[in-house]
């Protein structure tokens, strides 16, 4: 049982590794006991065998041409060493070029945009505030026409989830009169249909009947005898 | 020498001249540490100088992203390590190794003394068989270990690891190798 509570102890021992309180008792061990005599002299053996032979594998100088090489290889590198940021100057410069082109073409666009009379606004008169009615105006005065106006926009909101409705484009400047439009003829006021009939009527192409005119040979003696003189 | 690159900010070249005296002063013992290590890996003098000037060029080419140059030398020993495993990938040498080893195993167990074995070429195929086997690790902390005997700090530095974890490795690395190579030491008379 003892040689056996050894046993660690003596690769320890090899190694160096035993604490220094254990060594006189595995000495004395060693002393009664011939086995582990013989085994720890062994492990002993093993130990400097290893330490020997792995110095004796990583023993050695690099050859003497080794620096000269080396110096040459260093020399031949493109270029010299170089600080972080003479690395990422050119990434930088590019990313700021692009940021720079990008933010030009950007206020371009909007200059452009804000010029142009032509362009249209795309409105949605349902989803949009009918009337527009600001908050300054919706004093105690307005109050009916403000209760009016959200119910409106409930209704509005209600018909624009269930129902699919084109897109109105408006030129700028008539959005509130198409706004007005669109809200009265929602709420009933106006008949869209009539005006639509109204329309259709006025682009109705005329028609045109000819005339039919007798020839005056054809003329009755009661006619000739009217003829003056 | 930083402060002489100190004295002229924003000037590249005296930066760059800087690092480049920096490295210089490296060149006189790192090459010889790098090609160590790389000789305890790859067990080849010829490979193991092309390993370490691998790891030299490397080292110059990003000495400028070593913050602290004090590591200068824990960095290097790493990358040497790391190259040569990859050339041993790359060759195939291991296969090759433990071929040649298998062969002279049984049949060369020494009756000399410790000196001759050691001395003994088949013996030293035999260590580095037995120390290619080792996992990553544990190896490079043996290899450092063997490298003018550094102690435990000294590879704890050199590895970046905890000292607590050095010792670890070196226990189990030098147990295992002891297992392997218990056989060759069979009754051989020490001294």
């Amino acid at each position: 049982m003892s040689c056996e509570k050894y046993s660690d102890w003596m690769t320890h021992a090899a190694f160096g590794d035993l604490p220094a309180e254990r060594e006189p008792e595995l000495l004395a061990h060693a002393m009664e006991c011939a086995a582990c005599r013989e085994a720890l002299a062994h492990a002993r053996a093993v130990h400097d065998c290893v330490d020997r032979g792995i110095e004796s594998l990583v023993a050695g100088e690099p050859s003497p041409q080794f620096a000269t090489h080396l110096r040459r290889r260093i020399a031949q590198e493109s270029g010299p060493l170089r600080s972080p940021w003479m690395t990422w100057a050119p990434v930088t410069a590019c990313a700021l070029a692009l940021a720079a082109v990008l933010a030009i073409a950007i206020t371009h666009k909007r200059v452009h945009d804000r010029s142009s009379p032509s362009v249209a606004s795309a409105v949605n008169p349902i989803s949009a505030p009918p009337g527009a009615v600001p908050a300054s105006v919706a004093s105690p005065r307005n109050a009916e026409r403000t209760a009016r106006t959200r119910d409106f926009k409930r209704s509005a909101q209600t018909r624009a989830a269930t129902t699919t409705r084109p897109e109105i484009i408006v030129p700028r400047g008539q959005l509130a009169a198409a706004l007005h439009l669109s809200a009265a003829i929602n709420s009933g006021r106006v008949d869209g249909s009539q005006l639509l009939a109204a329309r259709e009527n006025s682009e109705k192409p005329l028609d045109v009947k000819l005339i039919e005119i007798a020839p005056l040979d054809s003329l009755a003696p009661a006619d000739a005898a009217e003829r003056p003189e | 020498m930083d402060a002489l690159a100190a004295s002229f900010p924003g000037s590249a070249v005296s930066r760059d001249e800087s690092l480049a005296r920096e490295f210089e002063q490296r060149l006189a013992d790192c090459p010889k540490l790098a090609y160590r290590v790389a000789l305890g890996v790859l067990h080849n003098t010829a490979e193991a100088e092309d390993v370490a000037q691998e790891a030299m060029l490397r080292a110059y080419r990003n000495f400028h992203r070593l913050r602290d140059r004090e590591r200068f030398r824990g960095w290097l020993v790493r990358m040497a390590f790391r190259l040569a495993l990859d050339r041993i990938r790359a060759k195939g040498r291991r296969e090759r190794h433990e071929h040649d080893a298998t062969r002279a195993l049984e049949d060369n167990q020494h009756e000399g003394n410790v000196e001759d074995l050691v001395a003994s070429r088949e013996f030293e195929r035999q260590v580095a068989q037995a120390l290619d086997a080792l996992p990553e690790k544990r190896r490079i902390v043996m290899v450092l270990a063997a490298i003018e005997g550094y102690n435990t700090a000294e590879v704890a530095k050199l590895a970046g690891l905890p000292e607590g974890t050095v010792k670890s490795r070196l226990f189990l690395a030098r147990k295992k190798l002891a297992e392997s190579l218990q056989c060759l030491v069979k009754n051989t008379p020490t001294g």
